[in-house]
């Protein structure tokens, strides 16, 4: 068994788990997201053993390069997913925020990203990295899954405006609820391992806890969006559609932040 | 001043800074920063001059932008200030709920009839709470009995330990900008250098680099040893991410490279007949050397470390890594020069040696010797601990206040014709769900005893 043969199983896996939700969504039989859920688990122990063998196979934390923090982030967002309905039963969300983590597996998967473990250059040499990385993309997984959320929020608000009884779905009230819970996770999470936890590895690293590096800047605007979202919500009393569209724009800020810089804006953090 | 404080203290005033600050900060990273002139001209055009004007183009550290932040902070001071009292007198000064009216005017409410007497009733409340963690507080009236009950209070105050945090690494930034201070310095094994803005020096007393087996960089190390009043005080290795700290002066290892122009070539030179007869020379970059042949004198005259030739048929380095190291020699018999030519360390049989006569000799450079010199970041920064201070408040803030959100459960016990009847209710302002749930545990008990 080696990472790659793994990391295909926990991706088959998850399109499996991908297509019972999908003939769940239309049979409406409960058994298939039942059994869903437990294969997005098991998908999730498949990888989790892949990001092991990585880790041992290269010697360093598996997130040093786009494939590995790619490998990682779907790890998270798969994790994110299964405490979110384990706490609050959302199944027919399920379709959708599988959907996510596939797409970041096969973006993982696809020839654009090397895929070699290359020994780490010395400024990646350190405790922190581990830190660093895994509690800011452990954070915006959450983000992720708020992300869908917030745009089954938007979809059941219009359907419960047109008044719509005869497609019984999850009400709007309880996406709200879920995805604010949703940011009352990521929110914290982020600020710890991207920001703080960053600024920490940067003075040591570089000599300066910040230097207005894109990456850096980008993670700023991030908190800033939803701190935007939080304040709007707890102070103003914002919920709802203005609520869920401020939580869509944070996460794209997010994966702006994660992705974008890397290839649009260039800057001390040019490894990942 | 009143109509000052009222405009700092409006939610919708952060709201707006908040959108502007963000604006701000995406231009700053779409314009590039800190580029000269002409670059911003080439990019920009007509625009290039407003932009420099208007500091967009240092705009982190711009007037306006530092002004955006000042603003901000006296926002997020006075929101906090304004709202602070008010909840410390909600922490301090509970009230007790005497109206039966408000208790069924919340959201979590229920009202329960029991046989039992007022005083087990109420005291059966107060233990089932406690046992859920509540502090209860009471007071009993001729027939009725009034409790406030509440838990993680301090999740109350969770928002104003995060502007707190968020304003002691605003000023701890302020004090870094103007106190601190940066610079970078090289320095060779052996040298013993005098530090800027200080009264100590600094040894190096060795410098390595160490290799994967693929040949790429594994880490830079150098030694390093304070001096001060003539005595070594500290001796530390430094290492990327691994900095020296000594009196407030942090030290990070940076970068590294290799003084070509103080190089010791090693070269052999054997004679075509008889290989042999191997004459090894050691010969610095500049230096002529004799041979064994005291007639013959040979001079290393220019060195590259990776040897190309560019578009002008001229010879380049093509970076500074010894990726293919080679030495143009002259040789000299009688004073008067005789050849001369490339010798390379990689290809010892293609030298490219363009001699007048015939001389019988062959060359190899068989070895290359260049100090290393260590690329040393030196920072001061005095306001790096309020930041980290900051950082603490902020996290530990951001914690109560998401997940240690404060729950008060109101009740009011009555004798009513012959009966005892309770009024419960309950307030949460975040994560209702858990508290509802929590809510119906602690009554239902009471239910029971009907």
């Amino acid at each position: 068994m080696n990472e790659a043969t793994l990391f295909l199983i926990s991706f088959m896996l998850y399109i499996a788990a991908a297509l019972l939700y999908f003939a769940f969504l239309f049979s409406k039989k409960a058994a298939a997201a039942a059994t869903a859920y437990k294969i997005i688990f098991a998908g999730l122990i498949v990888h989790t053993g892949a990001l092991i063998l990585r880790t041992i196979e290269s010697g360093h934390a598996p997130f040093t390069n786009m494939y590995e923090s790619l490998s990682f982030l779907s790890w998270s967002a798969a994790l994110a997913y299964i405490v979110i309905e384990g706490k609050f039963k959302i199944r027919k969300a399920g379709p959708y925020f599988i959907l996510i983590v596939i797409a970041l597996m096969a973006l993982a998967s696809s020839p654009l990203m090397p895929k070699e473990a290359t020994p780490l250059i010395p400024a990646l040499q350190s405790y922190w990295l581990w830190l660093h990385v895994s509690v800011t993309l452990l954070g915006e997984a959450f983000f992720a899954v708020g992300f869908v959320t917030s745009i089954l929020y938007l979809v059941a608000d219009s359907r419960e405006r047109k008044s719509n009884p005869g497609k019984p779905g999850i009400s709007s009230a309880r996406l709200d609820v879920i995805s604010y819970r949703c940011i009352a996770v990521g929110f914290p999470l982020f600020t710890l391992g991207g920001l703080v936890f960053g600024m920490v590895w940067a003075y040591k690293a570089w000599g300066s806890y910040w230097s207005w590096d894109p990456k850096e800047t980008w993670s700023l605007i991030t908190w800033f969006v939803f701190a935007l979202y939080l304040h709007t919500r707890i102070v103003m009393g914002w919920k709802g559609r203005r609520s869920a569209l401020i939580a869509i724009i944070g996460f794209i800020a997010a994966l702006f932040t994660y992705f974008g810089v890397n290839y649009l804006l260039s800057g001390l953090h040019s490894y990942a | 001043m009143k109509s000052v404080i009222r405009f700092f203290s409006s939610v919708k005033l952060a709201i707006l800074l908040l959108i502007l600050i963000t604006v701000a900060s995406i231009l700053g990273t779409l314009i590039p920063q800190h580029r000269s002139q002409p670059e911003y001209a080439a990019m920009y055009g007509q625009l290039s001059n407003i932009l420099i004007k208007l500091q967009f183009t240092r705009l982190y550290q711009s007037w306006w932008y530092a002004f955006l932040l000042l603003l901000f902070s006296i926002n997020i001071s006075i929101c906090t200030l304004t709202r602070i009292t008010h909840k410390l007198k909600r922490a301090f000064h509970p009230t007790i709920e005497k109206e039966k009216k408000r208790i069924q005017a919340l959201k979590i409410h229920k009202a329960v009839k029991s046989k039992d007497s007022l005083e087990s009733l109420s005291d059966s409340v107060r233990t089932r709470l406690s046992a859920k963690g509540y502090k209860v507080r009471s007071e009993s009236a001729e027939n009725a009995v009034f409790l406030t009950a509440r838990k993680r209070t301090l999740g109350l105050f969770g928002s104003d330990i995060v502007h707190l945090g968020l304003l002691v690494i605003i000023a701890g930034g302020l004090i870094s900008s103007l106190g601190g201070f940066r610079t970078s310095f090289t320095i060779f094994e052996g040298e013993v250098l005098d530090v800027p803005r200080t009264d100590f020096r600094l040894r190096m007393d060795k410098f390595e680099t160490e290799f994967y087996p693929s040949g790429s960089v594994k880490d830079w190390k150098s030694t390093l040893t304070v001096i001060e009043n003539g005595h070594a005080v500290l001796t530390e290795t430094i290492e990327v991410n691994h900095p020296l700290s000594y009196r407030g002066f942090v030290f990070y290892q940076s970068r590294y490279g290799t003084d070509w122009k103080n190089m010791t070539l090693e070269i052999w030179v054997k004679k075509k007949k008889d290989s042999a007869d191997v004459d090894k020379l050691k010969i610095k970059l500049g230096r002529r050397v004799k041979l064994k042949d005291k007639d013959m004198e040979i001079a290393a005259v220019r060195f590259v470390p990776d040897f190309g030739i560019d578009a002008d048929n001229q010879v380049v380095t093509r970076s500074m890594e010894p990726n293919n190291p080679a030495v143009f020699i002259n040789g000299y018999k009688k004073k008067e020069k005789v050849f001369s030519g490339w010798i390379f360390a990689k290809y010892p049989d293609f030298d490219r040696i363009h001699s007048g006569a015939e001389n019988g000799l062959s060359f190899q450079l068989k070895g290359i010797e260049a100090p290393q010199f260590s690329g040393i970041q030196m920072a001061k920064d005095p306001g790096v601990n309020f930041v980290w201070v900051g950082c603490g408040f902020l996290m530990f803030g951001l914690f109560i206040a998401f997940f240690w959100t404060p729950r008060e459960v109101k009740c009011i016990i009555e004798k009513h014709k012959g009966k005892t009847e309770i009024f419960a209710g309950g307030i949460a302002a975040k994560n209702r769900d858990e508290f509802q749930s929590e809510f119906m545990q602690i009554t239902e008990g009471i239910g029971r005893l009907q």
